[in-house]
């Protein structure tokens, strides 16, 4: 059951002389819910675009069943694929409607049919709540519904994990909620995810797993209860302190 | 007064003699400046496309080169084309071919010429305007299809150049509206467009300014339809500004709606989410 999916392998990477990750080691099992917390700048999103070589890291590997996609010749695309993402500016196509944004993927990525990728998208748009809108387009509808067709369009990829960058950074406060409930139910039915979170209950509540970064290295992880119950280092003391009211 | 009856009656004489040149100009002037802006659209496409193709360091140095080759060729296209009048491109074609090939080579129409001009000369300001439309597009869009496994193409083709289209509508519309009048200057290589009838009818009857004039009224006609017709297309692109909902959604919630329609119902998700936050809430204000 828990087979390794990635692994990341002394992980670098640099924006000109300013290192933003240092030789980070980190690896992700099926089932696996894992927040990523921590300042801001300290190098968690970027993590998170190097496992989707939305950009290129410096130096190190990272091991997709075994095999590492930094090596030239790896179809960056067909691995994507595998490896879904939603963002924190949604990032939905404004071209498209609800459903053909769950759609474009499957139907010219996955060379699925039009009658089954929409089976397929409703499906989905259903599990977030969002079937009532498939006729609207990005600009008609408000940012938590944004989001939750995002998770549905990654979600229609079938991918076999799902990468989660500040899903709700960019909402309202009411809006939150149905977000981190779609992410939960998700969860719950054995995604495996990989959240970078300001959120400290849904780190708290729903992962398996809760990685503390501060920058550039991983500082501490370990299971929320250990993190958010007994935090080893100072940092992460401070740092969850600051959460406390 | 007695002038504008003059005019009037002038203008009667000529519409009688003339109607027919005076439409078939307005028929041609209309068919070239169509076919010039679509084949200009065209070029302006492939350039623009070609132009944002990117590459970074890590790439192979033949990618490289070539990509870079491909951006300097384009940029000298657009800075001749652009630069140079059209009424001399269209002579240099024209004449330009023959002379060089001792006659081997030559338009074989006018119309094949005025083509190839307009084309070409819309082709450059497009190329420019189509890579303003394809930078104009937010970043996060091109994240997103290469988050689901797009390639540079496919993002290219179903994400990308829609919107950019729709971006440099307003720039396709300005080309077509400046290529109905600038193809009057087609007549120099004895293209028979609107402006040749002018020539055609003042050279027979000598009636300038009533001439000019139903060449006025006429331009602006074609101008003030296309640019109507232009604003049409450019609201369908825009589609509907309603939707229609295919039945209810259970989770979200308006701010000030305290009252759920499917409250104490088993489809209640909204209480069992928020069944603590309301509690809470409650608690607060009973302080």
């Amino acid at each position: 059951m828990d087979e390794l999916i990635l692994q990341v392998n002394h992980l670098s990477k640099s924006f000109g002389s300013n290192l933003v990750l240092k030789d980070i080691d980190f690896s992700v099992s099926t089932g696996d819910v894992i927040s990523i917390i921590g300042a801001s700048g300290s190098g968690k999103s970027t993590l998170l675009r190097c496992i989707n070589l939305l950009e290129t890291p410096s130096s190190g590997e990272i091991l997709y069943h075994g095999k590492n996609v930094l090596s030239r010749g790896t179809n960056a695309p067909e691995y994507r694929s595998h490896v879904g993402m939603v963002f924190q500016s949604f990032n939905l196509f404004n071209n498209m409607t609800v459903l053909e944004n769950c759609m474009a993927g499957q139907i010219k990525v996955l060379k699925r049919g039009k009658e089954e990728a929409r089976q397929h998208a409703m499906e989905y748009l259903e599990r977030v709540g969002m079937a009532p809108f498939i006729n609207a387009k990005p600009r008609q509808i408000s940012g938590g519904q944004k989001q939750r067709v995002a998770i549905a369009r990654a979600m229609a990829m079938d991918p076999e994990v799902l990468l989660f960058d500040e899903p709700t950074s960019a909402l309202d406060p009411e809006m939150v909620g149905e977000v981190l409930a779609v992410m939960q139910r998700l969860a719950e039915s054995g995604m495996t995810m990989l959240v970078v979170t300001h959120e400290m209950a849904f780190a708290r509540d729903v992962s398996s797993r809760v990685v503390y970064m501060n920058d550039g290295v991983i500082c501490e992880q370990g299971s929320p209860e250990e993190i958010f119950g007994n935090p080893q280092k100072p940092e992460t003391i401070e740092f969850l302190s600051r959460f406390r009211k | 007064m007695g002038k504008l009856a003059q005019l009037g009656l002038d203008i009667a004489k000529l519409w009688g003699k003339y109607s027919a040149s005076y439409f078939s100009g307005m028929k041609n002037t209309l068919i070239l400046a169509l076919i010039g802006t679509l084949i200009g659209c065209i070029i302006g496409f492939i350039c623009g496309v070609l132009n944002t193709i990117p590459y970074s360091k890590s790439d192979h140095p033949v990618k490289r080169f070539i990509l870079k080759l491909i951006r300097v060729i384009i940029r000298i296209y657009v800075e001749v084309f652009r630069g140079t009048p059209m009424v001399l491109q269209a002579v240099f074609l024209f004449y330009g071919l023959p002379y060089f090939t001792d006659n081997a080579m030559r338009f074989s129409s006018v119309w094949a010429a005025a083509i190839v001009v307009v084309s070409i000369n819309t082709g450059a300001y497009m190329a420019e305007s189509v890579r303003g439309g394809i930078i104009s597009v937010d970043p996060g869009q091109t994240e997103g299809a290469m988050a689901i496994g797009m390639t540079h193409v496919q993002t290219m083709t179903s994400v990308i150049l829609p919107q950019a289209l729709r971006n440099i509508m307003p720039q396709i519309g300005n080309n077509f509206i400046i290529n109905v009048k600038d193809t009057s200057v087609m007549f120099i290589i004895g293209f028979p467009d609107f402006f040749a009838a002018h020539r055609a009818a003042v050279g027979a009857s000598y009636l300038y300014f009533p001439s000019a004039t139903v060449e006025m009224a006429g331009y602006l006609t074609m101008t003030l339809i296309a640019s109507f017709l232009l604003r049409w297309m450019e609201r369908r692109m825009d589609g509907s500004s309603s939707y229609e909902l295919v039945q209810v959604d259970q989770l979200t919630m308006t701010a000030g709606t305290y009252r759920h329609p499917d409250k104490g119902s088993p489809f209640d998700e909204r209480s069992r989410e928020y069944a603590d936050r309301d509690l809470r809430e409650q608690a607060e204000k009973e302080e």
